[in-house]
């Protein structure tokens, strides 16, 4: 007979769901609190704020939590702990939300010191949860990368503005000779910056052959050197392993076929039991950051479900003003007294909005005038600049148009050597990677030239102004 | 990353020999109070940055040795060959036969334009032997002809030449009393032509290491041998591989880089001092035991009261109180000064090196009120002990201990040129007044900077 009875659904099972949803989107997230701090947070608990402020910090800084943002301190224990986070770190929490499109006023009113706020802080995350896949882009920002990568194109560095640097509060004037200072400094760390990155280049270029048969001291150890000459390669002698000849040496060692050969960091892997026990330390890490965020998928109903009761609490909000407020006319009395106070600030407003008008056209008329006016040179001048604007843009669409059906080189690209001829599907000869990086080139070298232009004009300029001072350039170097 | 060394001169080929020396015989010493595997990453940084590889595996020394007389040269290549364990290069040397005559317009406008081209192709095929190039270490002296003329023109060109790379010149200070008469018109030409073209002037006081020799290396008959030889051991426990940061376990790859980053940013700061502790004979190493705690206590008195070793230091110098600047701005004149730093790096080498506290080098009072401890003071450590010494510590500072001999020398000079002595030697050669009062005026300015820290 067997109609199945229907099983109960067992009430602990309900109450269970919410803490473990809640645990898999912690685990997911970088620096996440504990479910019992959000609980907290729906209930306004001042010690839920910190927490979650920090959360915050770390889920819309475009840095992952593990790199050392060292312009900030870091949360050491455990985040529960409410230990003080900056104001400056609030405020550019609430600049990134605004900029975002958070609607909730209550979110800028918040008191800069992060003491409160709970609440809110809970809604501007569910915010940024329900806006897009936010576990999943924050995994693949901090993605262990095992491959030797090269960045392509920077979009994603230049979209994303890290947080702001650390203001340096400057009691009256600054010492020239720490500035001179600092501006050497950053000389210096350029030119090491360049020889590190040309270091790093030749090495990976070198014919590692004479090496092999010419050195006889081998100092890699003994698992290493086994499993190497298996796969049939000889392994070159006395220099760290990130620095030779990975790639041709550790032909066919590679358990993917297609990309054939061992990276840097797999070498590594294998010559170095510490690193490799680091890496695969990392490697369970993000696995089980994975697994939270598919735990995650399958249980945020739940979350969702408890969310709606946490709005539920908030106190309604009157719509953000987005327009001047429609001002009912004023009342007499007590009552009407904010009315009028309104009622002025309004034609305060708009007398402030006259203002600038007038300014900007009487600005724009000065240009013009210093420019040369409505004479018959400045219209043919005019005409020139509309058509190489037009021919420039035109060229543009071409070109964009052209490059239509080739895949854009975009983000950083595990580099692979390889004797085939086609590549991959998904491939990029390194040649196409090179030449965009040589346009990219060119275009930062003549944008910097067209400043350093404008530099030189303006010191003429200053120059200019005083007669009697001296000018002492630096010595060319 | 390595470093082509140019040595130049009787004095910077003597040296060069003792460095490299040094350098070697330090990164195969035995033991070395660290692990088989570290002993082995140390010598494999060492080996890339100095030395080069041959085919019958001797390695050769990253130099280029020139001077204008073959005598020095020859015993330099023929000491190194005898060691049997490293040498240098067959044709990595340029000697003349003639010589400058201490002379430094016979070394700048004569040798110099004269031997340009084959002295820069002998650095040419050196560099090009490095798989990448960290900088130039350039040995000389100040007061003679060779080293110090001919030393200036080879820095110019390699400012010239090769513009992205760092230039450190390792410049010998002639004894106060010394033999050459017009050695205060050499030095203050190579220091004001150093100057313009080098990025770090590390400089050695041939009388401070002569008085290390006596007081605690207690030799009887100091020889240049045995100044060159502290020398040496000086400028190896700078030069070996440290740890690249804290906590790290891997070396680092651009030591000249991370130095002048941290030393000389500034165009007006250039000029470098070297202390280190312990500093006494090998054979009394065995009897003395040495804690971090006061190596680090007398190495911050030497540098406070600008004192070259470690017996006689002033404990009375103390850094002011914080607030209020020093007990008047510096005078030259005054006999003991609380020696201000801009910068200072600490190197410390040997067992339990993780516990050894820096604290009293961060205090801000030891620096200039423009620079704070945090971007002033940087420490370097490695746990492998530098040759048979347990702990070690050097200390590279930019301060103002060379205000005093600058000035001095200076001052000299210029007494011999208020009343025109000698100078026909130089103008004979292209090195006119104005050449002089130019290097008076940079010199001057050298020294109004770093009195007015």
């Amino acid at each position: 007979m067997g109609r199945r009875r229907r099983r109960q659904p067992d009430p602990a099972d309900a109450a269970r769901a919410l803490p473990e949803a809640i645990a898999a989107l912690s685990r997911t997230l970088p620096a996440a609190p504990s479910p019992e701090i959000f609980r907290r947070a729906k209930f306004d608990r001042p010690e839920a704020a910190p927490a979650l402020w920090r959360l915050l910090f770390h889920v819309l800084s475009p840095l992952s939590a593990d790199s050392a943002s060292v312009s900030f301190t870091l949360v050491d224990g455990p985040p529960e702990l409410a230990s003080p986070i900056a104001e400056a770190q609030v405020r550019w929490v609430k600049s990134v939300l605004h900029s975002q499109g958070y609607p909730r006023l209550a979110l800028v009113q918040l008191q800069d010191d992060g003491s409160q706020g709970g609440r809110e802080l809970l809604l501007a995350l569910a915010w940024l949860l329900a806006r897009g896949p936010l576990p999943e882009r924050l995994l693949t920002q901090s993605h262990v990368r095992l491959g030797d990568e090269m960045p392509v194109c920077e979009c994603e560095a230049l979209a994303s503005p890290g947080p702001p640097a650390p203001r340096v509060e400057a009691e009256g004037s600054v010492d020239i000779r720490h500035l001179q200072w600092l501006m050497g400094k950053l000389q210096l760390r350029w030119r090491n910056l360049m020889a590190g990155q040309q270091e790093q280049c030749a090495l990976l270029g070198k014919n590692p052959w004479q090496r092999i048969f010419c050195s006889t001291r081998l100092s890699w150890n003994l698992s290493g050197l086994q499993l190497l000459l298996l796969c049939g390669t000889c392994p070159p002698a006395d220099l760290p392993a990130p620095q030779t000849q990975i790639h041709s040496y550790t032909r066919g060692c590679h358990s993917d076929r297609s990309l054939g050969h061992l990276s840097v960091t797999e070498t590594e892997l294998l010559r170095d039991p510490e690193g490799g026990r680091q890496l695969l330390q990392r490697l369970e890490t993000e696995n089980a950051r994975l697994e939270a965020a598919l735990e995650w998928r399958h249980r945020e109903l739940v979350f969702w479900r408890w969310m709606d009761t946490v709005l539920d609490t908030c106190p309604l909000e009157a719509s953000p003003p987005t327009f001047l407020p429609r001002i009912p006319e004023p009342g007499a009395g007590a009552a009407g007294l904010p009315v009028r106070e309104l009622q002025a600030l309004q034609e305060e407003l708009q007398a402030l909005q006259e203002e600038l008008r007038k300014a900007v056209e009487a600005r724009r008329a000065a240009w013009q005038a210093a420019v040369g006016g409505h004479g018959p040179e400045w219209r043919a001048a005019r005409r020139a600049l509309q058509v190489a604007v037009a021919q420039d843009l035109a060229a543009l669409q071409w070109a964009w148009e052209q490059g239509k059906g080739q895949a854009r080189p975009h983000g950083p690209r595990r580099l692979v050597r390889t004797e085939a001829r086609v590549p991959g599907r998904l491939g990029l000869w390194a040649t196409e990677a090179t030449e965009a990086l040589r346009a990219r080139e060119a275009c930062l070298e003549a944008m910097l030239h067209q400043l350093q232009g404008q530099c030189r004009q303006e010191l003429a300029r200053l120059v200019g102004v005083r007669p009697g001072l001296i000018w002492v350039p630096p010595p060319a170097r | 990353m390595s470093i082509v060394t140019v040595q130049l001169g009787q004095c910077g080929n003597q040296i060069g020999f003792e460095v490299f020396d040094a350098l070697f015989n330090d990164s195969h010493c035995p033991g070395g109070l660290c692990s088989k595997r570290e002993n082995e990453a140390y010598q494999a940084s060492c080996k890339e940055r100095f030395f080069s590889e041959e085919e019958n595996g001797v390695p050769v020394a990253r130099a280029v040795l020139v001077d204008m007389e073959r005598k020095v040269i020859s015993q330099t290549l023929s000491k190194a060959a005898r060691s049997g364990r490293w040498k240098y290069g067959q044709h990595s040397c340029f000697c003349q036969k003639q010589g400058s005559g201490n002379n430094w317009a016979y070394g700048y406008s004569v040798h110099g334009p004269r031997h340009k081209e084959s002295i820069m192709n002998l650095i040419q095929k050196e560099v090009e032997k490095c798989d990448s190039l960290s900088g130039f270490f350039i040995i000389m002296s100040m007061a003679g002809g060779t080293g110090s003329g001919l030393g200036a023109f080879v820095t110019q060109n390699l400012q010239d030449q090769y513009s992205s790379a760092l230039k450190m010149n390792h410049i010998i200070w002639p004894y106060g009393t010394g033999e050459v008469i017009v050695q205060n018109y050499n030095s203050i030409l190579t220091l004001s032509h150093l100057y313009r073209s080098s990025d770090a002037l590390l400089v050695h006081e041939n009388d401070a290491v002569h008085k290390i020799c006596a007081k605690l290396m207690n030799i009887k008959q100091i020889s240049f041998c045995d100044i060159n030889q502290v020398l040496a051991h000086q400028l190896g426990s700078v030069f070996q591989p440290t740890y690249s940061r804290e906590g790290s376990f891997h070396y680092r790859r651009n030591p000249l880089g991370d130095l002048m980053e941290n030393l000389v940013p500034h165009p007006e700061f250039k000029m470098l001092g070297v202390r280190n502790i312990p500093q006494m004979s090998e054979n009394s190493l065995a009897y003395s035991t040495f804690t971090w705690a006061g190596l680090l206590k007398h190495l911050r008195q030497m540098l406070i009261s600008n004192a070259k070793m470690e017996e006689g230091i002033d404990w009375q110098v103390r850094p002011p109180l914080s607030g209020l600047p020093p007990l008047g701005k510096m005078s030259v004149n005054k006999e003991t000064h609380f020696n201000t730093s801009i910068a200072n790096l600490v190197i410390l080498r040997g067992k339990d090196v993780h516990s050894a506290d820096v604290g009293a080098f961060k205090d801000p009072a030891l620096y200039t009120s423009w620079l704070e401890p945090v971007h002033a003071f940087n420490v370097w450590k490695t746990q492998r002990a530098f040759r048979k010494y347990e702990k070690s510590a050097a200390l590279v500072s930019n301060s103002q201990s060379l205000v005093k001999p600058l000035d001095m020398i200076v001052g000299k000079a210029w007494n011999m040129f208020a009343s025109r002595a000698y100078l026909h030697q130089y103008t004979k050669f292209g090195i006119e007044e104005e050449d002089f009062l130019d290097s008076f005026t940079l010199l001057e300015q050298v020294i109004a900077s770093y009195c007015n820290l």
